[in-house]
């Protein structure tokens, strides 16, 4: 499996780190309440079709991206850089 | 001042090696320069610090990704957004550019004594690299001063095109005597030397 | 000349001759011979046993697909189990042996299991072996007695216990077009491509590309087939943008048009050039694939199809026409289809007698009869074999005349005398690549085969026999387009080289087994029969993808090649359904098997690269016994002559309280972390504040994870305003880097940080002992180390031996101690004069073991205590949890569950019988050591403190605090050890510190 970096380029499955579920996003320390914080830490969707995951390029130029992928096919459908935010 | 040493020690062995018939294939050496950094922008400053390391090094060097230049002096070549390595033949280089990037574009850090390169040259240069990296080495992919940052396995790797058929490889001073001994091992097929 | 060989023919160089053994005996063939055909040149026709029944079996095929005749390579002291004879070009030296026979191939003593057939039937394992135990001849047990019998009755090849010395190799490739099979529709296809100046790869598994070309007899272009192949072989492989690989299978096709490859690279040969590999594993990624693999032939099904002299009727005619060997010297051809009339007249005009053509079908095409009438044989349609005679090779077949529509025979049978069987069921294209790729395949009622369906997207394209194309001429029209449309051109139809062939019907008749009495097999390689598949569904077994596990239908290495559509024929028909009603297994890589050595490659012996520290050949020549950390090679005891690990350990740790002691700490990971707001994000990373940290000092920090558990710990030195230097544990580095990397582009992107790995910028050197200060000043220039200069935790900057060198107070044994950094290639160096300016005083140097024992003297914690599943609190670490400031895991470690008083929380044990304890022991209240108590904690480290002159340990406790001073045991049953400790505090050792600070 190749995973497009926009910086590298496509590069192998192999140079990439899975870095967690990319829709979640890191409650504010100063108002969030534990059930935020547990939602943030533990609820995942695993949902079977697109998915939004970081990867990170460790192997590469070690940017975090965000991966739209579908989890049926593997087919990835959209790469940005995480911080560029929205998936192009 | 005491000399740098090379972390290669008796692992570097000058001379012919592997398959003997003809020309060797490579030349292997470590090229490792007085100068070693890693120059990184913030975002939105990524030209800037291009300009200064262009001013610094005489490099003419543009943001785009994996874009480099070489010199008799200096090299350069992005290995992230935002960040590039720069190398350099007179040790200053490090203290000069660190003075030529202010705060608002970035930041420079020393790596003269982190990162070891290693060159290979020759005909089958492009071959033996294919056995360690999964990245097209081939001309029209991989242009003459250009920039990719890949790993071979464990051992992170940052790879310019120093020249049509030879390419420099900087890895961590660590993995050095790993990596040159897995280059040498690469390099069996088509016969090499060692500068 | 040997038996079989025809008196003229074939590619092979009959000036070329080369000797080989098989079993020991010495035989002869020519160059460009496979094992298989010169085997049958020299009248071999007995190859091997069966896997279940022993039965004996001859060369069954002439390609990867070959079933039978699976034999053991030996080189040198390595056997290289079945590989087809089909599959090996002989060269001098070549010393084969075959299979799955005792005492020898020709009496073999496993050969009863025929005479007990129903006992080893469909289901066999199973029903025998799994399951509970009922009696003593069931279940588990069971078969935990027989196994070692049934598996060297049953089976195929027996593996080496040698070491394999021929070496490996792996490749990266990148093309814009893969051609895989270099038959004409692949040889076309690859030009069209390569013309339009696109880099491509040419793969065929064959050690020249050809394809069909190379037996077909036809002519491209005016040209005999095999030399229009070569010609054009030929000419791709001198164009700059080609590669021409031969010997190169491609067995593997993954997502986004990866594929893998196998390339034989030395095993034609007698001995590989220096530093060639054997095998060389291809990965290649491919912009558009091109999949022209070809067709493999099916058998019939009838009783007795297994007999050695029974042939594929395709193999047969390219033994003829490729290697000018002829299988029989008097055959039959037994077929559905028209494919085989060609091969009886290429077996004619190579010089054998074609006695009779047998063909299930009653009404048969006029090309067809006129390549009968061409061999001179009778011609039998309407009929079939209905059974084979010969024990260890055919000596003639018997035939009935049979209607194919409703499947019946009739009339008398008749003994026909012949030594070989040519038998066609037809063609099934070899779809495995596309079925990988995600492809369903498509019954196709019309050409009786499963098809790869249409593919969309940026995947493969196909051209000839594996879209079900049976002629030449459209298989070269197909590979045109397919390389023009891979090369991203107009896929307008353009002339290709006329083929002159006859006029053959292309499609075959159904297949459908031949109703007679006897063992009819469907998978040769795993002893399948008719009747296994129709007991499988009789028990219920109806899924295509059941029976084959059921009944182990093309498993191994046939993957279905020969055994696929005529096993789900036979199921289909059991089912009373059509065929296409049922559906193919999903075929998965590898499509041909490959070696274990090209998988692994350059990852042998140790399988991940060495990290060393400038310092390693020092401790290497001054006795070190090194040791793994992570892929650090670390020095774990200098041990002297005579001396065990413990008493090196004891010395060096004693030397070090007494006086002074070094050790590397290259390897502890180091992070720049530079920027206007480095001292912000280490603020919120950190459980404790390193804002208020003034410059030129260091701090010690702790960081959770956000599920509010400990992750790692470390000092942080400020170097600069803006500029930090974060060191944290060897075993860490690479987690705290990512997870710093994380937060940065994911929760903080607006910070300003940047964070570079400086591990391997800086060497460093602990220097412990109340020594230590009068080492420093010794050889420090540029600064003064004086307690008022240099404080704890103080940082000062000097060199020694010329060397910049940065120096921080700090310490981890307790003792008065200093970090010595400087540039790595100045490591040596400087800890050189550090020892020569120790010597004075006494100094060792001291290894992990040391350390260890220090460490724990002292309750110091490491991975061993921060393991995952430990709070700030449980390690006694609550003092560095700040109450002032937002951190990485502030919300989360108060959790219900991370605070209760029966946490397991960090405490001392002392062994009070004297005895060593050991990491991993369990702590119990009560107990002895037959009935084990209950677990109220484990051990975590332990060592023979030299301080103390006691056995000592950390260890995690139920309770933890609370259970100072009161009795347990320790509990290592593994280890036969049960004995009583006290916990104490987990200070053992100067617990106010005074030692450190002064």
């Amino acid at each position: 499996m190749l995973i497009p970096c926009p910086y590298c380029g496509p590069r192998d499955l192999a140079e990439y780190t899975y870095q967690g579920d990319a829709t979640r996003a890191r409650p504010d320390p100063a108002t969030a309440g534990q059930a935020a914080w547990n939602a943030y830490v533990y609820e995942r969707a695993n949902p079977a079709g697109p998915h939004r995951e970081h990867w990170q390029h460790a192997g590469g130029c070690r940017a975090h991206l965000v991966v739209t992928r579908d989890t049926v096919s593997h087919a990835v459908l959209a790469v940005a850089p995480a911080r560029a935010g929205e998936p192009s | 001042m005491v000399e740098r040493d090379s972390p290669l020690g008796p692992l570097r062995r000058p001379g012919r090696h592997g398959h003997s018939r003809g020309a060797p294939g490579v030349r292997l050496a470590e090229v490792t320069p007085a100068a070693i950094c890693e120059a990184a922008a913030w975002p939105g400053a990524e030209a800037a610090l291009a300009e200064a390391i262009g001013a610094t090094t005489g490099l003419g060097l543009d943001a785009t990704p994996g874009a480099g230049a070489r010199s008799a002096e200096a090299a350069a070549f992005g290995i992230g957004p935002g960040r590039f390595l720069v190398t350099g033949r007179h040790d200053g280089l490090v203290a000069a550019l660190a003075a030529a990037v202010p705060a608002d574009t970035g930041t420079v850090t020393d790596l003269s004594h982190g990162r070891t390169v290693m060159r290979i040259a020759g005909p089958r240069a492009e071959w033996v690299l294919g056995k360690l990296f999964a990245i097209d080495f081939a001309a029209h992919a991989f242009a003459v001063g250009a920039g990719r940052a890949t790993a071979h396995h464990d051992i992170a790797a940052q790879i310019q095109r120093s020249a049509g058929d030879a390419f420099d490889v900087c890895v961590f001073r660590s993995f050095a005597r790993a990596f040159w001994a897995g280059l040498c091992a690469a390099a069996e097929e088509v016969g090499y030397e060692v500068l | 000349m040997s038996p079989r060989r025809a008196a003229a023919g074939g590619l092979v160089d009959r000036d070329r001759p080369v000797r080989f053994t098989f079993d020991g005996r010495p035989y002869t063939g020519f160059a460009g011979d496979t094992l298989a055909s010169a085997l049958l040149a020299s009248g071999v026709t007995l190859c091997g046993r069966s896997f279940k029944y022993h039965r004996p079996r001859g060369v069954f095929a002439a390609g990867l697909d070959e079933p039978n005749a699976l034999v053991t390579v030996l080189r040198g002291a390595v056997r290289e189990p079945n590989v087809p004879a089909t599959q090996i070009e002989i060269h001098p030296g070549l010393r084969v042996e075959s299979q799955n026979r005792y005492p020898s191939l020709a009496y073999d003593v496993g050969a009863v299991n025929q005479l007990g057939g129903p006992l080893l039937a469909a289901g066999f394992y199973y029903k025998t072996f799994m399951g509970p135990v009922v009696g003593p001849l069931r279940g588990t047990r069971f078969w935990m007695l027989c196994e070692k019998a049934i598996r060297r009755a049953a089976g195929l090849g027996r593996a080496g216990r040698e070491p394999d010395p021929a070496r490996y190799e792996r490749m990266n490739a990148f093309c814009d077009v893969l051609v895989v099979g270099a038959g004409p529709a692949g040889l076309e296809a690859a030009e069209a491509a390569a013309k339009a100046g696109k880099r491509v790869i040419l793969a065929e598994t064959e050690p020249a590309a050809g394809g069909s070309a190379l037996w077909s007899g036809e002519t491209i272009g005016g040209t005999p087939a095999a030399r229009w192949a070569q010609e054009r072989a030929a000419r791709l492989a001198a164009m700059d943008n080609v590669r021409l690989l031969t010997r190169t299978t491609v067995w593997g096709y993954y997502d986004n048009n990866v594929l893998a490859a196998l390339e034989r690279v030395g095993d034609h040969g007698p001995a590989a050039a220096p530093g060639e590999p054997r095998h060389r594993h291809w990965t290649v990624r491919a912009g558009r694939v091109v999949l022209a693999t070809g067709a493999l032939e099916r058998p019939l099904v009838f009783p007795g199809n297994d007999r050695p002299g029974v042939m594929l009727a395709g193999a047969a005619e390219r033994y003829a026409v490729q290697y000018g060997v002829l299988p029989a010297a008097r055959l039959a051809v037994f077929t559905n289809n028209d494919g085989a009339y060609r091969a009886a007249a290429a077996l004619a005009r190579a010089g054998a007698e074609v006695a009779a053509i047998v063909d299930t079908r009653s009404t048969l095409s006029d090309a067809a009869r006129a390549l009968a009438a061409e061999t001179g044989a009778e011609l039998l349609s309407g009929h079939a074999v209905v059974a084979t005679a010969g024990r260890r090779a055919l000596s003639g077949i018997t035939v009935q005349a049979f209607e194919a529509a409703g499947g019946r025979l009739s009339g008398p049978r008749r003994a026909i005398a012949v030594d070989g069987l040519a038998v066609s069921g037809g063609w099934s294209p070899a779809l495995h690549l596309a079925s990988q790729a995600g492809a369903a395949p498509v019954w196709d009622e019309t050409r009786q085969a499963f098809l790869p369906p249409q593919p969309s997207g940026r995947g493969w394209l196909a051209a000839g026999a594996v879209l079900g194309t049976a002629g030449t001429a459209e298989a070269l029209a197909e590979g045109r387009m397919a390389g023009r449309r891979a090369a991203g051109q107009r896929a307008a139809r353009s002339r290709v080289p006329a083929v002159a062939a006859p006029a053959l019907d292309p499609h075959p008749a159904e297949v459908i087994a031949i109703p007679a009495p006897g063992k009819a097999f469907v998978d040769l390689q795993h002893d399948v029969t008719v009747e296994d598949i129709r007991l499988a569904h009789r028990e219920g077994f109806v899924a295509a993808e059941h029976v084959k596990r059921y009944t182990t239908l093309g498993m191994a290495t046939d993957q279905g090649k020969t055994s696929n559509v005529p096993g789900l024929a036979v199921l289909a028909a059991a089912r009373g359904k059509p065929l296409g009603a049922l559906g193919t297994t999903r075929f998965r890589p590898p499509y041909a098997p490959v070696s274990l050595g090209a998988l692994a490659a350059e990852r042998y012996g140790h399988l991940r690269p060495e990290r060393l520290t400038p310092m390693h050949d020092w401790h290497v020549d001054n006795g070190a016994r090194m040791e793994d950390a992570g892929l650090w090679k670390r020095p774990m005891i200098y041990g002297q002559p005579g001396e065990t690990v413990a008493q090196a350990y004891v010395r060096e740790a004693g030397r070090v309280r007494a006086a002074v002691g070094i050790i590397d700490v290259s390897t502890l990971g180091k992070i720049a972390v530079k920027g206007p707001d480095a001292a912000a994000f280490l603020d919120r990373v950190y459980t404790n504040t390193f804002s208020t940290l003034p410059v030129g000092k260091a701090r010690y920090g702790l960081m959770l994870r956000e599920d509010g558990l400990a992750m790692d710990d470390g000092t942080t030195w400020r170097l600069g305003q803006d500029d930090f230097l974060m060191t944290t544990t060897t075993a860490n580095a690479g987690k705290v880097m990512q997870h710093l990397e994380y937060l940065l582009d994911v929760a903080w992107p607006d910070m300003k940080v940047h964070l570079t790995s400086v591990t391997d910028q800086w060497a460093g050197a602990a220097l412990a002992g109340p020594q230590s200060r009068a080492v420093l000043a010794a050889c420090v220039t540029g600064t003064a180390v004086d307690n008022e200069t240099l404080p704890f935790m103080g940082i000062v900057r000097g060199a020694i031996d010329g060397a910049p060198v940065t120096i921080c107070r700090l310490s981890f044994s307790g003792e008065r101690a200093y970090e010595v950094y400087c540039g790595a290639g100045h490591g040596l160096a400087v800890w050189e004069a550090l020892m020569e300016a120790g010597a004075a005083h006494g100094i060792v140097p001291y290894g992990l073991e040391a350390l260890g024992a220090l460490r724990i003297e002292k309750g110091h914690v490491t991975g061993a205590e921060i393991d995952g599943r430990t709070t700030a609190r449980d390690l006694h670490l609550d003092w560095m949890l700040s109450k002032k400031k937002p951190f990485v895991g502030a919300a989360m470690m108060d959790r219900e569950g991370l605070t209760g008083a029966d946490r397991h929380r960090l405490v001392g044990v002392v062994a009070l019988d004297g005895r060593p304890l050991g990491g991993g022991a369990h702590i119990v209240e009560r107990g002895t050591a037959e009935a084990l108590g209950e677990s109220i904690g484990h051990i975590t480290a332990c060592c023979y403190s030299p301080a103390l002159q006691r056995h000592i340990g950390l260890a995690l406790v139920r309770g933890g605090k609370a259970r100072h001073g009161s009795r347990a045991h320790v509990s290592d049953p593994l280890r036969g050890r049960f004995g009583p400790v006290e916990i104490v505090s987990h200070h053992f050792f100067d617990p106010e510190g005074s030692r450190m600070y002064g």
